[in-house]
């Protein structure tokens, strides 16, 4: 008895640990305050669009890690890159990204976040941080954030807004790019320039 | 003329949907593009970009300077009031009783006492909207999605979601009340007001339109993504949506698996 006891104990103890590498209420925190910053910062602010950008570049940079999810959305052409195409690649995203979403602020204007609890994402050091965004006529949108650990900092790595990735849906549009461009990862890189403004 | 149109497309979806197999895993693993289809869903979603942008958002941005937001609500509160026994039929042939009887409790608040729907006090009630149709009927009853098609003028669809939009359409009850009236008037009314439904929803949804165009390298492939992955929060045989998508961060595995 004593032995069982102990053996289930031990799986406990170990199901534990797998779990323990990354904090939910932690990484529920930063995400929590990541939002508030952002409502507060640029959505309800009465700066200038310019300042607001600023502020967005430096939120998002700072919690996203776009060098981890750039690698990724570049999927199998990552590994056939040259060191200096991914360099590029990793800031022309960069910057794409920023540009982009700092012209969806309004779609936020008068929404808020309501934190559902975390949920596990079949990786020790991956977490997904649940949300929803009341909205007038409907059901709440879901958006869950995920987020890892990595060198002891939190970064979140993924959104999905009602089951649809961030991530994998740049990585379907860029890998299918690239392999219909006759210059392959060349091709989607000058793309890329050419959109920046 | 739409009637008829909306007619072809019932045949052609139900044909497409004939001999299928319904079981869990033919589900799972539907083709997401049939090869050759490609080349026509991208000269098709060029074609409906082209009419996007010279026919719909010029009357949408029309509607949108005549109307406020306040007006848009009410607008989209109405036809959301219409389409509540849609989802109270379907959610019974699902076999979910209590959201049934959400739904039909829904409309006869919001009819009565929201003023013909211009006012959900229903939600106010603590009776959730849970809207429902043909093709999340279709799913729970194991009928495979199909591949992914753009359909002429109304996008992005796959042969079930297309099934499901000309049925829930017939089995409006607006759709009804036209064809009992039978007067060339009363289809002036339906037209018109299934027109005002679709441009009152383009209208909301413009700005995040143009916003995704802008952001991408590939539009048709992005929305193509988008679309299917948001289907599969549709509950298929019974079984809830995955809580995660099944892809994982593992940089080893570099399949394009949707």
């Amino acid at each position: 008895m004593k032995k069982i006891l102990l053996l289930v104990l031990s799986a406990v103890c170990f199901a534990q640990m797998a779990y323990a590498d990354i904090d939910g209420a932690k990484a529920t925190a930063m995400v929590e305050n990541l939002t508030k910053e952002g409502i507060e910062k640029i959505i309800n602010s009465t700066s200038t669009q310019e300042e607001k950008n600023k502020v967005f570049k430096q939120l998002f940079t700072e919690n996203l890690d776009l060098d981890f999810i750039g690698k990724y959305v570049l999927g199998r052409y990552w590994r056939t890159s040259t060191a200096q195409q991914r360099k590029e690649f990793i800031d022309l995203y960069k910057e794409f990204n920023v540009q982009t979403w700092s012209k969806r602020f309004d779609e936020f204007k008068g929404k808020k976040f309501v934190f559902n609890g975390t949920g596990s994402a079949n990786n020790p050091n991956q977490i997904y941080v649940k949300t929803s965004v009341p909205v007038p006529d409907g059901q709440p949108i879901d958006v869950k954030w995920r987020v890892y650990e990595h060198n002891g900092k939190l970064k979140i790595i993924d959104i999905i807004i009602e089951n649809v990735s961030l991530a994998q849906t740049a990585r379907n549009e860029y890998t299918s790019y690239i392999a219909k461009s006759p210059k392959g990862v060349e091709g989607l890189l000058e793309n890329l320039r050419s959109k920046i403004k | 003329m739409l009637n008829k149109f909306s007619k072809c497309v019932a045949i052609l979806t139900i044909c497409g949907l004939c001999g299928c197999a319904g079981t869990k895993e033919s589900l799972n693993k539907q083709p997401d593009e049939v090869s050759g289809l490609e080349n026509y869903n991208r000269a098709m979603f060029t074609f409906n970009n082209k009419v996007d942008k010279y026919v719909l958002r010029p009357a949408a941005k029309g509607y949108k300077a005549v109307t406020n937001e306040y007006v848009r609500q009410r607008v989209s509160n109405f036809f959301n009031n219409i389409d509540e026994p849609i989802s109270a039929v379907n959610h019974l042939l699902q076999g979910e009783f209590l959201n049934s009887g959400n739904n039909l409790g829904r409309f006869a608040v919001n009819t009565t006492l929201g003023i013909v729907g211009l006012f959900d006090v229903a939600s106010s009630f603590g009776m959730e909207k849970h809207k429902t149709g043909f093709d999340e009927t279709l799913a729970s009853w194991c009928v495979p999605d199909g591949p992914f098609i753009i359909l002429p003028i109304m996008g992005p669809s796959t042969p079930r979601a297309a099934t499901g939009f000309v049925v829930d359409g017939y089995s409006s009850p607006a759709y009804w009340m036209a064809q009992e009236s039978g007067g060339e008037d009363a289809w002036l009314v339906y037209y018109s007001a299934s027109g005002l439904k679709y441009l009152n929803l383009y209208a909301e949804n413009m700005s995040m339109l143009e916003s995704l165009e802008e952001g991408s390298v590939d539009y048709y492939e992005a929305v193509k993504s988008m679309y299917l992955q948001n289907r599969k929060k549709i509950k298929t045989c019974g079984e809830e949506h995955q809580e995660t998508p099944d892809y994982d961060f593992d940089m080893g595995d570099m399949d394009e698996d949707y």
